[in-house]
Parts: structure tokens; sequence; C-alpha cells
């Protein structure tokens, strides 16, 4: 299988297919493919499998059949999904999907147990993230003493925790107002421009307009390509 | 934030959980510790009668349901007096009496002043009374103080009054809280003529007591020797029965106690799903999972221990004074009751979370983090 891979791809999908329980088919044969350090949007109606898509390169779900690889890994020939949902991928929800017992800090902190860091190694890190996601001093605060755009950027500094090659987003401004989105949006063009390669999901034209290829898919497959800037 | 700040933590957050989990183990343990302490101290409180005398072992009717309904007559008592190896063999006759309700397990002792010397009996006030005397009494001197007599004192007991003629001194805190009669006259109140329930034997030095044990064992097969307070309490059938009752139910106690845990587990994994999916999304192994939860349950399982043992010195206090208990039971706390509060405590909580905390390992992330 390595002998197929592109070193040059971050992301390649080829004929992905997924059929849930009751034979409703997600995808339908998808090609998809990323280079390191682009921003790519996948835009489409509700139930075009934008989702699946999202969450088969995520490793929390997997193909019926076809073949995914991301950052060089087969993930069929993964045998610890674990690792590679740490290293490999950060992601981010649509509804941050932060603990909610946890403090801000301790949020970010969460994907290094296991990583074989020291208390104060995560600690320092998740400073250092809290500070690049502009959320210095709400370390203390709590997900529900937090605006909506905060705990979205929390839900980043989360994702790149563990330093990943691929950032994936899943409706990630679904949730918020205008204000937070373009604050949000400018997180990521921060994240691009660092080299960050980055798949987002979203149904609004406007913040698919800030990634530099957009990928609409209807019925589980892609249907057109564009260029956005 | 450490591993153990987090599981402290999830601990804190989640109190309705915790407080059910703490109670359930501490109700286990509670139960366990104060059947631990209480039979503990019955079978102490029972088997003091043989440290009375200080003797090198204690001869008893093999078999009897108590140890205080043995039966050993004249002929037995020369027979253990002939066995080679035996220097003497102090026969007393013991009887408990309720006294009063601040005294309601007294023990009465029927011995020869003959014997005393032999017995360990020390006369620190008055005399001796006389051998064959129908209405005369010695008493321990913690009964003299807790009943407030003296030499020259009455005394009401087997429904008769009687002289106080000294006060004794055995070096045995169970033994001076008593009271010693001449043995005919309390085996003539019991109606048992010649008969003696104990025999205390001192052995000649430099010998085995081991030896003369068996030898009194193949001499007279219907007595059993007795060294030891655990040998007490296999001799006594009573104390085996609730030694039995004790252990089923220790075993039942964490039973329930399991099973109430493992259904705070499930409601809680129930709960949490959702979070445990966003931990393996990204990036916990099921390993981590396992040690998270179960680094939580022995958390709650060491802090239901500790209120369990503090309750269980409250309730084992409560019913030491209870009338019918009072002078019976003395709580005995020793540290072998605390490491089995920790071994139920630990034990009730892995087995109940076992199962709760596999399946929470088990969780798929998509399914886990689309749970509502």
């Amino acid at each position: 299988m390595s002998e197929s891979i592109d070193r040059q791809l971050a992301i390649d999908v080829k004929g992905v297919t997924r059929v849930f329980p009751g034979r409703v088919t997600a995808l339908a044969g998808l090609d998809l493919n990323v280079r390191y350090g682009e921003m790519v949007a996948i835009t489409g109606p509700s139930g075009c499998g934008k989702s699946t898509l999202l969450n088969i390169l995520a490793a929390i779900d997997s193909p019926t059949s076809g073949s995914v690889i991301v950052a060089g890994h087969d993930l069929a020939h993964i045998h610890d999904l674990s690792g590679y949902r740490r290293h490999e991928v950060g992601l981010v929800f649509q509804l941050h999907n932060l603990l909610p017992q946890l403090s801000t800090l301790s949020n970010v902190e969460l994907p290094m147990f296991g990583c074989g860091w020291s208390a104060h190694q995560r600690r320092t890190r998740a400073l250092e993230l809290l500070a690049e996601v502009d959320l210095s001093g709400c370390e203390q605060r709590l997900p529900t003493e937090l605006s909506g755009g905060e705990r979205q950027r929390v839900a980043i500094a989360r994702a790149l925790a563990n330093e990943p090659k691929i950032l994936l987003a899943d409706e990630p401004t679904g949730s918020l107002d205008s204000a937070s989105t373009a604050r949000f949006l400018d997180l990521l063009k921060r994240l691009e421009s660092g080299g960050m390669t980055i798949v987002m999901v979203t149904h609004a034209p406007d913040v698919a307009a800030n990634a530099q290829r957009v990928i609409e898919m209807r019925d589980g497959t892609v249907v057109n390509e564009s260029v956005a800037k | 934030m450490s591993f153990f700040l987090l599981i402290t933590r999830n601990v804190w957050s989640k109190k309705a959980r915790s407080i059910g989990l703490t109670f359930a183990v501490a109700f286990a343990v509670l139960t366990v510790v104060t059947l631990g302490v209480t039979s503990s101290g019955l079978e102490q409180s029972a088997a003091a009668i043989i440290s009375v005398g200080k003797a090198d072992f204690t001869v008893v009717q093999k078999d009897v349901s108590d140890t205080l309904a043995s039966t050993i007559d004249t002929q037995q008592l020369a027979g253990l007096r002939h066995t080679p190896g035996v220097t003497s063999a102090v026969g007393v006759l013991v009887e408990i009496e309720h006294i009063n309700a601040d005294n309601p397990v007294f023990i009465e002792i029927g011995i020869s002043p003959g014997d005393f010397a032999g017995f360990g009996v020390r006369v620190v006030a008055g005399s001796a009374y006389a051998p064959t005397a129908a209405h005369e009494v010695m008493l321990g001197w913690r009964a003299a103080a807790n009943l407030g007599l003296h030499v020259g004192s009455r005394f009401d007991a087997n429904g008769t009054w009687n002289t106080v003629t000294g006060i004794y001194s055995t070096g045995n805190a169970f033994g001076d809280a008593g009271a010693m009669f001449p043995l005919p006259a309390i085996q003539g109140y019991n109606r048992v003529p010649g008969i003696v329930t104990l025999a205390f034997v001192k052995v000649a030095p430099g010998t085995s007591v081991a030896a003369v044990t068996r030898r009194v064992a193949f001499a007279q097969p219907v007595l059993t020797t007795i060294r030891t307070a655990a040998q007490f309490g296999r001799a006594d059938r009573d104390l085996i029965y609730l030694q039995a009752a004790v252990t089923g139910s220790t075993v039942l106690a964490i039973l329930i106690g399991a099973v109430i845990v493992g259904n705070i587990m499930l409601l809680s994994l129930f709960e949490r799903t959702h979070e445990f999916g966003l931990m393996r999304a990204v990036g916990w192994t099921r390993r981590r999972m396992v040690a998270l939860l179960l680094g939580e349950s022995l958390l709650l399982a060491l802090m239901g221990a500790a209120l369990g043992v503090a309750l269980s010195f409250a309730v084992a206090a409560g019913l030491a004074h209870l009338p019918a208990l009072k002078g019976v039971l003395h709580p005995n706390f020793t540290e072998d009751v605390f490491w089995r509060a920790l071994y139920t405590a630990l034990g009730m909580t892995l087995i109940g979370a076992l199962y709760p905390t596999i399946r929470a390992a088990l969780l798929s992330p998509l399914k886990a983090l689309s749970y509502e």
C-alpha cells in the first residue's frame, strides 16, 4: 500500500463509500485530494455527506469501502487510531464540545494526556495556545462563562494541542454571530498562513469564500470544485 | 493539570454520583466493620474468661454450644491433675448474673481459696472467704469500685445476701470486674455439686504444653483444650455460628454494595456518554479511559471507606450502650478491621465499576458524540 501514497497530499480519498444501517448511503464513491497547507471548504445541502466525510477523516467513523490516506497514513491499516486522532488531526465541532466541569485551560490540556508530557509542560503548552487564540486571561474560566465565539476559539486551541498537521472543522461558525465568525475566520487564516492544512465543512458561502478551494458535495459525492481566491 | 487532579475535578463536579457512590460504599463498610468489631468484641469478651486464670491452657467440655455450659466432674478434674506433665489443675465454676442495669453481665467465679495462688488471685483488702462459707464473697477491685462496695458490705447475688470479706486483684480486667465465691456455695446455688465449668492447667517447667494437651485429648476425649482466643472461638459453637453469620453478612453487604455501585456507575456512564465520546475523539486511548474511571471509583471508594469507618465507631459505641449489650460488647477496633474496611470498599467498587468502565472504554466515539 505504501507505494501508492502520494507524499505531496495531506488528504487523499479514493472511491470512498459509507453506507449506514438501513442502506442509507452517505458517501457514494467520493474522491478528494487536499495538498499540505491548503485551506479547503466543503459545502453542500444538509445530508449530502459533508460531516460523514469529516468524521471519516478524523477516524471517528470508518468508510464502508474505498481508501483514505491522511498525512501519509492509510487509515484502514492503522492499528492505534487513538494515536492518529491525537497527533495527526485536530477536530473542531459546531458546538465546541468543551467539558463544562473543566476550566478553559484544562479543556485545552485534555488531548495532551497520554502524550508523555508532564503536567507543567501541558500547562505551558495550553497557555501558549490560549494566547495564540487571543484568550489570555480566560484560563480559569469555565466554558459557561465564555461567549460562543470564545468557546469556539478554545475548541481550536484544544484541536491544536498536539500540533496536528491537519485541522478538521465541522460547521465551526454555525452557532456564531457575524462578529465572532469574522474573528474565528481571521484565526483560521493565521493558521493557514502558518502552513496548517484546514478542511472546513460549512453551509455559509461567505465563510467558504475564505478558503483557497471550495468543494461542493451532493448525494455523497463531489459535484463541483472552485478556487475561491 | 495532573491526571489525579482531573480525577478529583470529575469526582467533585459529579456531586450526585459521588455522594451516592460514597454513601453506598460507606454503608457497606459500616456494616462490615461494625459486624467485625462487635463480633470480635463479643468473642474477646467470651474468651476473656480463659485469660483470668494464669494457666498454660484451659480445659472445657467438648462440643458445647456455650463454653459456660461446659461441665467437668470431679473424676475428670482428678484425671487432669494426674496427667503426666501437669503441675496443677484449678477447677472453677463460672456463671453470669444480671446484677443491675449497669451490670447486666456480671461474672461470678466459684473457686476454692486454696487455689487462689495457682489462679493468680491476690487479696488486696480484707481476707479470703472460708472454703465452705455459705454467704461470703470476694469482689474484684473493679467490681467493688463500680458497685461502690467495700470489705464488710453486703452484696446481693445468687438470690441471697453475701458479706464482702475481701477485695482481690487478678491483673485481668475481666476477672477484676467480677466476684468470687466459695466453690461449694456456688455449686449449691446452681444445683451442680461436684461440677466445675473450666479447668485451668499449668504444666511443669520445661515441659511441652502441646505434648500435655495431646495427652489430655487422648486420655479424656470428651474434653478439649484451649490455649488462645482463636481456639476458644473454635471450641464454642455459639461463636462459630456468630462468625459464620458475620461472614455471610459481610459477603452479602459487599454484593449489595457492588450492585448499587454498578447501578450508579452505569447511570453516570449514560450521563457522561458525550464526554467519553469527546475524549476518544481527541485521542484518548481505551486504557486511559479505564484509568480515569477506575481512578474516580477508587477515590470514591477510599472516601466511602473513611466515612464508613467513622460511622462504625459511632454505631459500635451506640450498640455497646444498648441495655441488652451493656457489659458484653466491647467493640474491638483492631488494625485488621481497618484493612477489612479497605478491602471491602475497594473490592465492591471494583466489582461494581468494572462493567460500566469497560462499556465506557468500548464506546464508539461517533456514537457517543451523537448521544443525547
